[in-house]
């Protein structure tokens, strides 16, 4: 068996005290094609205690469709638990001008991290004019941005992410999904780019691909994600921490990673 | 510590045409990542009997697992009307001889109807021989649903198949996979993909534990994923077992060859 403390803590307590996870990637509430037993901004955080998830950064699956609904949902579920909820700002370029007010009226929320753009949902490219407003906002204020990446799409895929950093590399950018599919690809982005990071959420399960981002990038710039309400936390974390890798990757990435990009965004207690 | 004895219901060895992250080539490797992650034992294929041809695929197998008690065999299948595979009897004597005890249909991959039209009597055979039959249900998503229609043609054609759904994708297919379990006590699930959110919490108190395989798709997978998640579902340490390894335990003491 793994000889790891953390490897040992997590099969014993579901949790783990020397290692609190923060995930950077998840949303909450039903989402069309899947049956998520799980919804709820309570049942998450119950999943949250269960799992030993300390903090989560989402954006709200209403806000993917309806922006306004949404950020204006999520913004309030994150006032309500300060420190443990943080929010990203969903932009959708298909409505550039209210997307504009949007992140007009949220500047300066205490609970807002980053921005959220899902250019694949919202069949809109990365690196399509109707983002810029959102990118020079994020840039202005050194905001996060996580963006859905996915191998081979028109939208979103690695080589459209790396055009993005090169321009705005005052923004951190969390390459969602890894690039799914196009891992190689994506692994070279994020080695080539010191603003880009390899976000977990899907990616995890592919087997040696951990192992592969931890040669070839760093473990410095792996970060955990696991779009909760969808995937069980416990599977994305035993991927990570089963995966042949040290603990001290194994730490990086569930925790130490996403607190160095989070805190200095956060305007919560600590 | 934990006391639960896994028994991997989907893994496979061999160099897969695509090409891997991190292959298993042989049944060494893959006893050696089951050590590291405390997996006992694993039903196994190997990648030729679904790439290349069962007909050599399935011997490389056998040839594979022999002298390997952790590991138990299973194979492919091929329509009887091309002779690829020996016929009935002897095949089914094949399988005891190779402790080979479970099969796969590849019918997308091979081209082939999985159907009554096409296996007639063999599948009756498999049926009452109570040999589980795995079908992969590659890369889920949101895609249109072949492998459900399909199977809901074959069910109603052999209601007693014992049939194990292996790898939907991680996008939950519950909407697809919940009137398979209603509709056919012989319907089983590998949850290697099923990552949904207390999912399993869920299944369990709706349909019990009963057909709920622990599995992992390794290597295309990581097994460390259904691993943790089955040791810490918030279920109740009987059904855990049954999941971990009670389950296909059962099933394949079941198998007559
Ligand atoms: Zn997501």
């Amino acid at each position: 068996m793994i000889d790891s403390a953390i490897v040992r803590e997590f099969l014993e307590a579901g949790r783990s005290a020397s290692c609190p996870v923060v995930d950077l990637h998840a949303h909450y509430g039903h989402f069309g094609g899947i049956y998520m037993p799980n919804h709820t901004p309570e049942q998450m955080l119950a999943t949250m205690e269960r799992c030993g998830v300390e903090r989560i950064v989402s954006a709200g699956h209403t806000a993917l469709v309806d922006m306004v609904r949404g950020n204006a949902e999520i913004a309030e579920i994150a006032a309500r638990h300060p420190g443990r909820w943080y929010a990203y700002l969903t932009y959708n370029p298909n409505y550039s001008d209210e997307g504009r007010q949007e992140l007009e009226r949220y500047e300066g929320r205490a609970a807002f991290v980053g921005l959220k753009f899902h250019p694949s949902h919202h069949t809109y490219p990365l690196t399509g004019e109707a983002y810029r407003p959102a990118l020079e906002f994020a840039a202005a204020r050194r905001l996060l941005v996580l963006t859905h990446t996915w191998g081979g799409s028109a939208y979103d895929r690695p080589e459209l992410l790396e055009q993005v950093a090169q321009r705005y590399p005052e923004v951190d950018f969390l390459a969602g999904h890894s690039g799914h599919g196009q891992f190689e690809e994506c692994m070279a982005v994020a080695r080539r780019c010191a603003n880009v990071y390899l976000e977990l959420t899907a990616a995890y399960a592919v087997g040696g691909l951990i192992e592969e981002m931890v040669r070839q990038v760093g473990a410095h710039k792996i970060i955990f994600g696991c779009d909760l309400p969808w995937f069980d936390p416990h599977y994305a974390i035993g991927c990570v921490i089963m995966a042949d890798i040290s603990d001290e990757a194994r730490r990086a990435i569930l925790r130490d990673n996403a607190l160095r990009l989070l805190m200095p965004r956060s305007r919560h207690e600590p | 510590m934990e006391t639960l004895s896994y028994f991997d219901c989907n893994v496979s060895i061999g160099r897969p045409a695509h090409g891997l992250i991190r292959p298993c080539p042989s049944a060494a490797e893959l006893l050696a990542e089951m050590d590291r992650l405390g997996v006992e034992r694993a039903l196994v294929r190997h990648a030729l009997m679904s790439e290349q041809s069962p007909a050599v695929g399935n011997p490389a197998l056998a040839e594979a697992i022999a002298d390997q008690p952790r590991l138990v065999g299973s194979w492919a299948i091929l329509p009887p009307q091309t002779d690829e595979l020996p016929p009935a009897p002897e095949f089914f004597r094949q399988m005891a001889a190779a402790n080979v005890r479970a099969l796969w249909a590849f019918a997308e991959q091979h081209r082939y109807l999985l159907d009554r039209f096409t296996f007639g009597g063999f599948l009756d055979e498999v049926a009452e021989r109570r040999i589980p039959l795995l079908i992969p249900r590659d890369a889920g998503g949101p895609r249109p649903p072949d492998t459900w229609r399909m199977l809901t043609r074959l069910l109603e054609q052999y209601p007693d198949l014992t049939l194990i759904l292996a790898h939907h994708g991680p996008w939950g297919e519950d909407r697809f996979f919940r009137p398979f379990l209603e509709h056919y006590p012989r319907f089983y699930l590998d949850i290697s993909r099923y990552e949904l959110d207390c999912g399993l919490r869920d299944l369990v108190a709706r349909y019990g534990p009963e057909r709920l395989l622990y599995g992992s798709h390794f290597p295309e997978h990581s097994m460390g994923g259904p691993r943790l998640m089955v040791a810490r579902a918030e279920i109740d340490e009987e059904a855990r077992q049954a999941i971990a390894g009670g389950n296909l335990e059962r099933l394949l003491a079941e198998v007559m060859l």
